[in-house]
């Protein structure tokens, strides 16, 4: 369904987007995972028709999206990691707007927008303004915005960013009955676990590569026998950093509020180290947990050196 | 509607816009300093004692006299209000991540210009139906016939269209609608003062060295100046600007466009306002593809492809 061939993207001298290659399959749930700035929105809004790449190729269901932008667009619907708003319009207008910029006919746009709104589950609130909705709501319309046109391929920019666990429950069951609807969906997140709980295939992308690819399944087999460690520390941040990167077995550090997440080689002999170098340097350690092999243990393996960057 | 002609940004806007407070509240607003200056005016004038023009033999001049008021108001005010209106409208969907979200539809970066431009030309021409009934009241005087009104309207659309697109191209270009609005007033100042005195520079240059006025020369620059035309519109309205005083500075350009010489090939010889509407037209015509131009997603690949 989506081929994407040697894709560059360059801004001056800086390489957005480097050589990616990637394919997803028709019916599939792609996820695009990688940390702030490695060049998700960038490689999606070329596949969008949005942006013109410095090289390289992307099809869509056959058509070269460079060549033939207008026809790709009618098999693409793409939703941004920013909502916008427009003042004044309500749900169904606003639906409505967008059916008839993608040239379908009244009628037929009013009842295919009914049909979006009962699958987003906002059919009761066709009628409030789209800038009184909650963020929750405003994602599921923006998802049946993309869906007017019924397109094949959704390209969807982080869709889960910044709402609560129910919403973004609701947001994963509407995906799950798309891929039943036979749509295949392109996934952005940095949330790693997440999305590859409703994911078939992901690719990890780290400064403009993609530098892993496969189902959920290889890429655990391949990337097993690491540790992830998440420190809670009281204060002193910058100094638990330093002396994180100064230990050998730690291979990736993230940095969330006062939390660190820290990737590990090694036993649990290493680990009883790591906790001892911390204590015995007088950093007040508060919490030191043990977490369970999962993707997001690959995904902090596969950035590490930029994460390190802190 | 026929589809050719069905615009989803221009339909959208239209239903809309008049929702809420705001839209009437700028309409009051427009027509409550147009009455304002107005009666301002008027009060001047009959606290100077110039009820003389009222009289019955002068009222045609009184009439004359309070419709280039009007005139040159509402034309000041369009000047105004048109780059409020467009010089935000691009950049605010950028602003808003929502150009993204058109530009990925069937639309063509030019239709979504032109839907912008009628959006916010649609409200200019509400301003301007609006102002018909205080236009009116030059009709209880005489001095001015309905058709005068009808071409001073079709010129104030012209220039609203014109001004309008220098708004849109700003807005275009720039990220900011913060810029493009002030970048927008700047160009507007421009056209309108430095224009003329640079064009009144190049008059006197030109017949300086030449032993009388005996060629017709008007400088390409007035031609882009709105005000220009206006005054030689208005100019050819009252009649012949060099009897009577009291039409001013607004007969300068349409006395010396009559006066120096005799026109040459047929664009000299249209009346200075329409050549200043057409020059208008074809800039902004030129203004509003470079703005599609510039919001085409896909415009270095095809340099570099």
């Amino acid at each position: 369904m989506l081929v994407v061939r040697d894709l560059v993207k360059k801004y001056g001298d800086f390489l957005a987007v480097d050589h990616l290659n990637m394919e997803v399959e028709r019916g599939q749930i792609f996820g695009f995972i990688g940390p702030n700035g490695a060049g998700k929105t960038t490689t999606m809004k070329i596949i969008a028709t949005l942006l013109a790449p410095t090289s390289g190729r992307v099809v869509v269901d056959g058509i070269d999206v460079f060549k033939e932008p207008i026809k790709a667009r009618e098999k693409i619907g793409y939703m941004p990691d920013f909502f916008g708003v427009y003042d004044n319009l309500k749900v169904m207008e606003y639906l409505d707007f967008y059916g008839s910029a993608y040239g379908i006919e009244y009628r037929e746009r009013r009842k295919i927008a009914e049909d979006l709104l009962e699958l987003v589950d906002l059919s009761d609130k066709k009628d409030a303004y789209v800038d009184t909705l909650s963020r929750g709501m405003k994602q599921r319309l923006c998802l049946a915005r993309c869906l007017i046109h019924n397109p094949e391929l959704l390209i969807l920019d982080e869709p889960a960013s910044g709402m609560d666990p129910r919403a973004r429950a609701e947001i994963k069951a509407i995906l799950k009955e798309l891929k039943r609807m036979g749509k295949t969906i392109l996934i952005s997140s940095h949330i790693l676990p997440e999305v590859a709980e409703i994911c078939d295939s992901v690719g990890i992308i780290d400064r403009g590569k993609l530098v892993v690819q496969g189902s959920v399944e290889q890429i655990i087999q391949r990337m097993t026998g690491r540790t992830v460690v998440r420190i809670r520390v009281l204060r002193d941040m910058d100094r638990a950093i330093s002396l994180l990167k100064e230990q050998p077995m730690v291979t990736g550090v993230v940095q969330e509020d006062q939390e660190l997440e820290v990737a590990c080689k090694g036993s649990d002999e290493d680990l009883w180290q790591l906790l001892r170098a911390f204590v015995s340097s007088d950093v007040p350690v508060v919490s030191f947990r043990k977490m369970e092999g999962n993707l997001e243990q690959i995904f902090m393996e596969v950035t590490s050196d930029e994460e390190m960057a802190l | 509607m026929k589809r050719w002609l069905y615009n989803p940004v221009l339909a959208s806007s239209l239903k809309t816009r008049m929702r809420g407070w705001r839209t009437a509240a700028a309409v009051t607003a427009y027509l409550g300093v147009m009455l304002f200056i107005a009666y301002i005016f008027f009060k001047i004038s009959v606290e100077n004692g110039v009820m003389y023009y009222l009289s019955f033999s002068s009222s045609g001049l009184a009439g004359l006299r309070v419709y280039l008021m009007l005139a040159v108001l509402q034309f000041a005010l369009i000047l105004l209000v048109t780059p409020a209106q467009t010089a935000g409208v691009i950049s605010s969907e950028r602003e808003m991540q929502t150009l993204d979200l058109l530009l990925c539809t069937k639309m063509s970066p030019l239709s979504i210009i032109i839907g912008k431009l009628l959006s916010s030309l649609a409200f200019i021409l509400l301003l301007i139906i609006s102002s018909i009934p205080l236009f009116s009241l030059v009709f209880l005087f005489g001095g001015i016939a309905p058709e005068d009104v009808a071409i001073l309207f079709l010129f104030y659309i012209i220039t609203a269209f014109a001004v309008g697109s220098i708004g849109i191209f700003y807005s275009a270009l720039f990220k900011r609608t913060v810029v493009s609005t002030v970048v927008t007033y700047i160009t507007i100042f421009f056209l309108g003062i430095v224009s003329v005195v640079l064009g009144a520079y190049m008059m006197s240059v030109h017949y300086s060295q030449v032993p009388g006025p005996t060629d017709h020369y008007i400088p390409f620059i007035l031609y882009i100046n709105p005000a220009v035309g206006l005054g030689d519109l208005l100019a050819r309205q009252a009649g012949d600007p060099t009897t009577n005083v009291y039409y001013g500075i607004l007969g300068l350009f349409f006395g010396v466009s009559r006066s120096l010489g005799s026109p040459q090939g047929w664009f000299q010889k249209l009346p200075l306002w329409i050549g200043n509407s057409a020059v208008m037209s074809g800039i902004a015509v030129l203004l509003l593809c470079a703005s599609a131009w510039v919001i085409r997603p896909y415009k270095r690949l095809r340099r570099k492809s």
